[in-house]
C-alpha cells in the first residue's frame, strides 16, 4: 500500500515537476509569473486532441507538433503582449497573462462546451507487476518522459553556451545585455521553451485526467505550490517540490481523508509561506537599503 | 490645486449623483432595475478590489473569496433569523477577517507573487469549504434566502432594494474616499510607490498592507450582503474563477487606483456582457480580451479619459 502510494505519487509528482519548471523557467529569466500557465497546458493537450482525433495524425507527430504551436504562441506572446507594455508597473505582466489564460480558456469552452473528453496515450504500456505492486504504463511513461526531459534540459543548462547564455541572463539580464546577449529574443526564447514544455505536461497528464477546458486551472495551483514548496525560482527545487506535493497528495487522501487530496496544493502553499516562505531550497533575499 | 470654488463644486457634484439616481426606480421596468441592482453591488466589489491592486499595488485573488464569505455569512445568518439589514456589517466584518488571514503573512516578509499564490491558495481553499461543508453551506446545492422585510415592508420588489443598495454604496464610497485621504490612505499609496522608502519614513508597511487587504475584504464582504439578498441564493459557483476575471477587468477598465474608475468600469462591465451569458465561453474570452486591450492601449483606464476633460475628476491624495 504505502509503496503503491508513493508509486502513484511521483507519477503524478513528475507532471507537476515539470508545470513547476516550466513556470520557474519564465519566471527566473523575466521574473514575470505566469498566471497563465494553466491554460497553455490545457492549449497543447487540445491541440495534440485536435490533430489525433480530428485530423487522424499519429499521436507521436501529433505531439511534436503540439509543442512547436505551443512554443510559438509562446513566443508571440511574449513578443506582441508582454514586450509592449514592459514600461508599465510590474502588476501589468502578471494581469495579462492571466488574461490570455482566460482567452484561451474562453476558446476551448466555446468550442468544447463544458464536456470532459478522452485522450488518445501517446504509447500503450502494459501495467508491471513486480510482487503485490501495480505499475501502470502511464505512470512508467510519465515519470520516463519527465525524468528524459529534465536530464536534457539540465544538460543544455549546464553544458552548452547556450546554456551559459541562459544562466547569465538568470543572474542579471543588464549585466547579459552588456556583454551582448540580446535580452529580448532570449525573453521571447523563453516564454516559447515555457509554454512548449507545458504542452508536454499537458499532452502527459490529458489521457489520466481526461481533457476538458478548465484541465489547465488545478495544474497551474499545483506547479504553484511545487514551486513554492521548492523555493520560488529554484530549478532544482522545482522539481523536487512537485515531487514531493505528488507523493504528499497520495498520503493525505489515502490516510487522512480523500477529499483532501484537491487541497493538499492550497495547504502546502498556506504552510510553507507561513512557515518557510523561501522555501526548502531557496535562498533567501535580503533587502538592504 | 484645485481652487476652493472647485472644490465646492466636486463636493456638489458628487453628492448630486446619488440624489438623481433616487428618481432612477421611476424610469425602470423589472429586469432594468434588476441590473441597475448588479451595478451598485459590482461597483463595491471593484472599489474593493481596487484598494489592493490599485492603491496599494499588490496582486491578490482572495477578493472572490471575500465576496463569498460575505454572502455565506449574510445568507446563514439570516437563515439563523437575523434580520438581512443586521447582516450587512456583519459580513462586512466577516470579509474583513477574510482579508486580515489572506494577508496576515505580510508580516513575514512575503510580497508580489508570494502574496499572490497566497490569496489564490486561500481563495481556492475558501470554495472548497463551501462545497464540503455541506451541514453548514448546503454544499453544491446553495442557500437559499427567505423573503426579507425592513420597517415592515418586504423586500420583494428589486426598487426597493435599490434604495438600501444605494445607501451601502455611497455610504461606502464615501467612507473608502475619506480613508484613502487619511494618514493609512497615503501610507497604502506610499508602500505602492516605493516600499523601502515608506518603511525608512517609520511606517509600518506590513501592516499597512494589511490595513489594505481588511478594509477592502470589508466592502467585499458588505457587497457579498448585498449580492445574497439580490440573487436570494447562495451557492458555491457565484464565487468561481469566472467572478475573479470579472473583478480584475472591472478594476483595469476603470482604472487602478481610481474610485471614480472603480464605479465607472463596474458600471460599464455589468451592462456590457449581459448578453454574452447565452454561450459558453463567450464570457471568459470577452473579459480576457478586454484586459489585453486596456493594458495595451489605456492602462490608466476609463477615468483617465474623465480627467483629461476636466480637473474635476482629478483625484489627489496628497498635497504638491
Amino acid at each position: 500500500m504505502f509503496m503503491q502510494l508513493t508509486l502513484s505519487g511521483l507519477s503524478q509528482g513528475a507532471i507537476y515537476a515539470l508545470i513547476a519548471l516550466s513556470l520557474t523557467v519564465v519566471y527566473r529569466a523575466t521574473t514575470i509569473v505566469h498566471f497563465g500557465h494553466g491554460d497553455f497546458v490545457m492549449a497543447g493537450a487540445f491541440v495534440a486532441y485536435v490533430l489525433t482525433v480530428l485530423l487522424g495524425v499519429a499521436v507521436l507527430p501529433a505531439t511534436i507538433l503540439a509543442v512547436v504551436v505551443l512554443f510559438l504562441l509562446g513566443l508571440c506572446f511574449s513578443r506582441g503582449l508582454i514586450r509592449p507594455i514592459r514600461g508599465g508597473p510590474h502588476i501589468g505582466f502578471a494581469l495579462m497573462s492571466i488574461a490570455i489564460g482566460y482567452v484561451f480558456r474562453g476558446i476551448a469552452r466555446m468550442i468544447w462546451g463544458r464536456e470532459v473528453f478522452p485522450m488518445p496515450r501517446l504509447f500503450d504500456i502494459p501495467p508491471l507487476f513486480i510482487g503485490n505492486l501495480v505499475i501502470t504504463g502511464d505512470a512508467l511513461f510519465m515519470i520516463g518522459t519527465t525524468a528524459v526531459m529534465l536530464i536534457v534540459f539540465f544538460a543544455v543548462l549546464i553544458l552548452t553556451d547556450m546554456g551559459k547564455m541562459i544562466q547569465a541572463v538568470y543572474q542579471s539580464a543588464r549585466g547579459a545585455q552588456l556583454i551582448g546577449i540580446n535580452v529580448n529574443r532570449f525573453n521571447d526564447l523563453t516564454w516559447g521553451i515555457g509554454a512548449a514544455l507545458g504542452a508536454i505536461g499537458g499532452v502527459l497528464i490529458a489521457p489520466v485526467s481526461l481533457l476538458h477546458p478548465d484541465l489547465g486551472a488545478s495544474f497551474l495551483i499545483k506547479g504553484f505550490a511545487a514551486m513554492t514548496l521548492g523555493g520560488f525560482g529554484s530549478l532544482s527545487g522545482a522539481v523536487i517540490g512537485g515531487l514531493v506535493l505528488g507523493i504528499a497528495e497520495q498520503y493525505c487522501g489515502a490516510y487522512i481523508n480523500s477529499a483532501l487530496i484537491d487541497i493538499t496544493a492550497y495547504l502546502v502553499i498556506v504552510v510553507v509561506l507561513v512557515l518557510r516562505p523561501h522555501g526548502l531550497f531557496g535562498r533567501k533575499t535580503i533587502v538592504k537599503v | 490645486m484645485l481652487s476652493s470654488q472647485h472644490l465646492k463644486l466636486r463636493t456638489g457634484l458628487f453628492w448630486s449623483v446619488p440624489v438623481v439616481l433616487l428618481a432612477l426606480p421611476l424610469l425602470t421596468n423589472d429586469y432594468t432595475q434588476y441590473v441597475f441592482n448588479s451595478i451598485l453591488i459590482f461597483v463595491l466589489v471593484t472599489l474593493g478590489y481596487n484598494i489592493v491592486i490599485g492603491n496599494l499595488g499588490q496582486l491578490a485573488f482572495a477578493n472572490t473569496a471575500f465576496f463569498g464569505m460575505g454572502a455565506y455569512a449574510s445568507g446563514l445568518a439570516v437563515q439563523a433569523g437575523v434580520p438581512w439589514i443586521a447582516t450587512i456589517p456583519l459580513a462586512g466584518l466577516i470579509g474583513a477577517f477574510g482579508g486580515f488571514i489572506a494577508s496576515a503573512v505580510a508580516l513575514r516578509g512575503i510580497r508580489l507573487y508570494y502574496l499572490a499564490i497566497m490569496t489564490l491558495a486561500f481563495g481556492e481553499l475558501m470554495r472548497w469549504l463551501y462545497i464540503h461543508a455541506k451541514d453548514i453551506t448546503g454544499g453544491t446545492d446553495g442557500l437559499a434566502l427567505p423573503v426579507q422585510s425592513v420597517f415592515g415592508y418586504a423586500l420583494t420588489s428589486d426598487s426597493v432594494k435599490f434604495y438600501i443598495f444605494l445607501a451601502v454604496t455611497v455610504l461606502l464610497v464615501k467612507a473608502t474616499l475619506n480613508l484613502l485621504r487619511s494618514h493609512w490612505g497615503r501610507a497604502i499609496m506610499a508602500v505602492r510607490e516605493n516600499e523601502l522608502a515608506t518603511a525608512a519614513l517609520g511606517i509600518p508597511t506590513a501592516r499597512v498592507i494589511i490595513m489594505a487587504f481588511v478594509w477592502s475584504g470589508f466592502v467585499v464582504g458588505c457587497a457579498g450582503s448585498l449580492f445574497a439578498l439580490h440573487t436570494s441564493y447562495v451557492f458555491p459557483e457565484s464565487f468561481g474563477m469566472l467572478h475573479l476575471i470579472v473583478s480584475f477587468a472591472m478594476v483595469l477598465v476603470g482604472g487602478p487606483g481610481s474610485v471614480l474608475g472603480a464605479i465607472l468600469g463596474a458600471t460599464t462591465l455589468t451592462l456590457l456582457p449581459e448578453y454574452l451569458r447565452a454561450f459558453p465561453g463567450m464570457e471568459e474570452l470577452f473579459f480576457g480580451l478586454i484586459i489585453i486591450a486596456v493594458l495595451l492601449v489605456l492602462p490608466e483606464g476609463l477615468a483617465s479619459l474623465l480627467r483629461k476633460i476636466s480637473p474635476l475628476f482629478i483625484e489627489r491624495y496628497y498635497r504638491e
